[in-house]
């Protein structure tokens, strides 16, 4: 069974996959810089120093890694700091929920539109739920190409 | 060398890359688009407002470092009518205030700050409002542009709106003109999104 969920089929395309949704997710957060520092400052939880270098580093990092991983280069490290990355947003987005205090995930660049908080609670469900997938595939990817190390 | 070892490199070598091109994008980033490394404040020290606000982290400011503004650095007083939202409060110097306040004070012509994005100000914005991005490197420069331009009296109103809503921007700007001198900062609860249902005076593109 887990050779089975470590076959290469599965996890070059996990690998892609998962490469691809942060290529996805870092651009729009290349493009506004502002507009995420003020998604990073909404969740209220970074200390203040760090809104701005986070939000002008953390889209380049995911921009990196998601190529890293299409292209199956340092699958490892790329694949390390994305289920890292994923674990801080997963964080995040409970702690605000655990408050009840909505925000705009900010996940691929600055909201457009006023929208409620009820709207806003659904959208951070569904956020954690994507997130928790993603950390599948990342590990995943970590686990397969640990097992291709030992081979 | 060790796999691990080599892995952790390789991670570090990511970030490393990842900070080079965050500096130099950032460096040649339109006025917009830049943000400053080092642009936040610590919480200033400041009245309380009377509606008590939810706590909130430090603001970072993105680079308003104009000097503060002293408090005789009068021009032309505005009316103020005691009875009015705009009789000034020295315990509240930064205030709420109503659909029908905003519309009373826009009349009276004191002078209306947008915190949104340069942007969303473009699309639309209160007809005469000065733009003031608070999330943009061009605040400081829009500041100091409003005081040399509008020769605002720091005891006078002045109205801060954004999205309305939650939108927490006019409050962000609120503090920040309370840090460099001014005195009566009303805040417009609802902001444009009520100025447009209400068919008022709007206008589009950069001010002149």
């Amino acid at each position: 069974m887990i050779r089975r969920l470590l076959h290469p089929w599965l996890t070059v395309r996990a690998q892609i996959a998962l490469g691809a949704v942060f290529v996805a997710a870092a651009l729009p957060k290349l493009i506004d810089p502002p507009g995420f520092a003020e998604a990073i400052w909404n969740y209220q939880l970074a200390p203040a120093w760090l809104i701005h270098p986070a939000a002008l580093t953390l889209p380049w990092l995911e921009l990196l890694c998601g190529a890293a991983l299409c292209l199956g280069a340092w699958t490892r490290a790329a694949a390390a700091w994305i289920a890292a990355l994923l674990l801080v947003f997963m964080t995040a987005l409970s702690i605000n929920l655990a408050r009840n205090h909505p925000v705009d995930c900010g996940c691929f660049g600055a909201a457009t539109g006023a929208r409620s908080a009820v709207e806003r609670v659904a959208d951070m469900r569904w956020a954690l739920l994507r997130d928790l997938g993603l950390l599948v595939l990342a590990a995943q990817v970590l686990a397969a190409a640990s097992a291709k190390r030992r081979d | 060398m060790p796999k691990s070892a080599s892995d952790l490199l390789k991670a570090l070598a990511l970030l490393a890359v990842a900070l080079v091109c965050a500096g130099l994008a950032n460096r040649w980033a339109g006025p917009g688009r830049k943000l400053e490394w080092t642009g936040w404040a610590p919480q200033p020290v400041r009245p309380q407002p009377a509606a008590p606000a939810p706590p909130q982290p430090p603001a970072p400011a993105p680079a308003i470092q104009a000097a503060a503004k002293p408090a005789s650095l009068g021009k032309v007083a505005h009316p103020k009518k005691p009875d009015s939202p705009f009789a000034p409060s020295p315990q509240e110097v930064i205030r709420e205030i109503s659909s029908a306040a905003a519309w009373e004070a826009y009349q009276l012509k004191f002078p209306f700050l947008d915190a949104r994005r340069s942007s969303e100000f473009e699309a639309g914005h209160v007809a005469g409002a000065w733009s003031v991005p608070i999330w943009e490197t061009l605040a400081a420069a829009r500041i100091t542009e409003f005081e040399a331009r509008a020769n605002p009296d720091p005891q006078a109103p002045i109205i801060v709106y954004c999205s309305g809503g939650d939108c927490a921007d006019s409050r962000l700007l609120a503090k920040k003109l309370v840090e460099l001198g001014y005195r009566d900062l009303l805040i417009y609860r609802d902001g444009f999104p009520d100025w447009v249902r209400l068919g008022r005076p709007q206008a589009s593109g950069a001010r002149p």
